[in-house]
């Protein structure tokens, strides 16, 4: 057993663990946030991507003691008012949760640019990939501003998408881009037209 | 994966003598992203992991006084190309940036490449091409070995149970004049099917004066070709293609064959277009 102490979104989470354990596994069973996946275990999917010390990693393929001190951002850390668990899930709390789309911009109160252009250019469908997808795509576009289509799709070479052909996830990467360099955003299906005409 | 006892040591001495102290079932631990996947499968099972993770120094990039390019065994490939690395050098930040995927990146050392000694990995197969050295330390002094004689097989090193891999050293930038890296592969993300390099040595009026072929990825360890200087890219394509297992009729090994011409071709003809950058 090896004693491991991480801040994972900003807390601090501390436990014994068997020296077995992936950060994947910490990050899910001991600090218990679920919204990291556990895809294919063998770091091919990228369904586990989180930032470790600002850096994004496949978590099923590091030791928890690998990093232990580190610095750990999940996909729950990206939106700050997730954090607060919900206990109680009534129709008000939905009703006050979903918004038009139109209405949901990448502000700290809202969600992070990249996870609200995933909203907005229905980049989601089963959800299982997304949170890998939003962590390697804000640690990518965070160094690259300026991509084109095809350096987004190399840029997520290492997830794999099963529903959506990657086509609005490309579409999302390209207007969340635009919005973390202060571009206007482009509105309605302006973006459906971009991907027919370049094809990809 | 099987148990394992973790130990995390300050410097390489302690390492070393960690690694003399627990045998044979002791493996050195780096980012992991080889060894992981085989833990995770059974396939290996040490019974400590050694983690190079703390020893400061090691994932260092310097140029020594005669402009050698000490590369830290630790570098990550995210690091490597980040590095703003000139002349021919940069060749490696290229690589480095074009090899598995983003996270991968962020973890995989050039060390662990090395040691893992794949023969579709391209770390492995750019060092035997530019004819770099591998520092080595043991419990026995530091040793110096060039990569060709590093590698001895498909997973198979000439380091010590009880040594480690501390550095990469490139030659200097006037070594070569031009250096080039092909690879192909099915998917962005694979390892290499084949890859080549061609390093190239101009002599005063442009003309090459030496060229390295290396082919890496059909045989088990990379393989340096007899390549005339003066021979033109398709006539060292069809010499590289030749020496491929040239009785072999077999699909897998006809289509390595035409790989190695055709990236042999493009390499050779590349580094003579390319100019002099040191």
């Amino acid at each position: 057993m090896q004693k491991v102490c991480l801040t994972v979104n900003g807390r601090e989470v501390s436990a014994e663990i068997d020296e077995r354990t992936l950060l994947l596994e910490f990050v899910r069973d001991v600090a218990g946030l679920t919204g990291t996946h556990n895809g294919c275990l063998e770091a091919r999917c990228g369904c586990c991507a989180i930032e470790v010390d600002g850096d994004v990693v496949k978590s099923c393929n590091v030791l928890a003691v690998q990093v232990d001190g580190a610095e750990v951002t999940t996909i729950e850390g990206l939106a700050p008012q997730r954090l607060a668990p919900v206990d109680h899930i009534t129709t008000q709390s939905l009703a006050g949760m979903y918004r038009p789309l139109e209405a949901v911009r990448g502000t700290p109160e809202d969600l992070h640019p990249v996870q609200s252009a995933f909203h907005r250019c229905h980049a989601v469908q089963c959800g299982f990939c997304t949170p890998g997808m939003v962590m390697v795509l804000k640690d990518y576009l965070e160094e690259n501003p300026e991509p084109t289509r095809d350096d987004v799709r190399r840029a997520i070479a290492g997830n794999l998408c099963r529903c959506t052909g990657y086509q609005h996830i490309v579409d999302a990467a390209m207007e969340a881009a635009a919005e973390m360099r202060g571009d206007p955003v482009p509105e309605g299906a302006a973006h459906a037209m971009t991907a027919a005409v370049d094809g990809g | 994966m099987r148990p394992f006892t973790w130990l995390a040591p300050d410097t390489t001495e302690e390492a070393v003598a960690l690694l003399r102290e627990h045998g044979t079932g002791a493996r050195v631990i780096a980012g992991g992203q080889s060894l992981l996947l085989a833990m995770k499968e059974r396939t290996v099972g040490p019974s400590h992991l050694v983690s190079l993770g703390g020893i400061t120094g090691l994932a260092r990039v310097t140029t020594e006084p005669d402009g050698a390019l000490v590369v830290g065994a630790a570098t990550t490939y995210a690091a490597l190309t980040r590095a703003a690395l000139p002349g021919w050098h940069g060749v490696l930040s290229d690589v480095a940036g074009d090899l598995a995927d983003r996270p991968v990146r962020n973890r995989g050392t050039i060390g662990g490449a090395l040691c893992a000694a794949d023969p579709r990995f391209d770390v492995p197969a750019l060092a035997v091409g530019v004819d770099a050295v591998l520092r080595i330390s043991g419990a026995a002094g530091d040793r110096t070995l060039p990569a060709a004689e590093f590698l001895r097989g498909n997973g198979i090193t000439a380091i010590g149970p009880d040594e480690i891999l501390t550095a990469v050293v490139l030659p200097p930038l006037p070594a070569w004049d031009a250096v080039v890296f092909e690879k192909f592969r099915h998917r962005v993300f694979d390892a290499a099917i084949v890859s080549a390099t061609c390093a190239l040595r101009r002599a005063c009026d442009g003309t090459p004066a030496a060229v390295r072929v290396t082919v890496a990825g059909a045989t088990a360890t990379p393989v340096v070709l007899d390549v005339d200087a003066a021979a033109t890219a398709a006539d060292a394509a069809d010499l590289a293609a030749a020496s491929f297992h040239p009785d072999a009729t077999d699909e897998p090994t006809r289509y390595r064959r035409e790989l190695v011409r055709t990236l042999v071709r493009r390499t050779v003809d590349r580094a003579h277009t390319q100019q002099g950058s040191a």
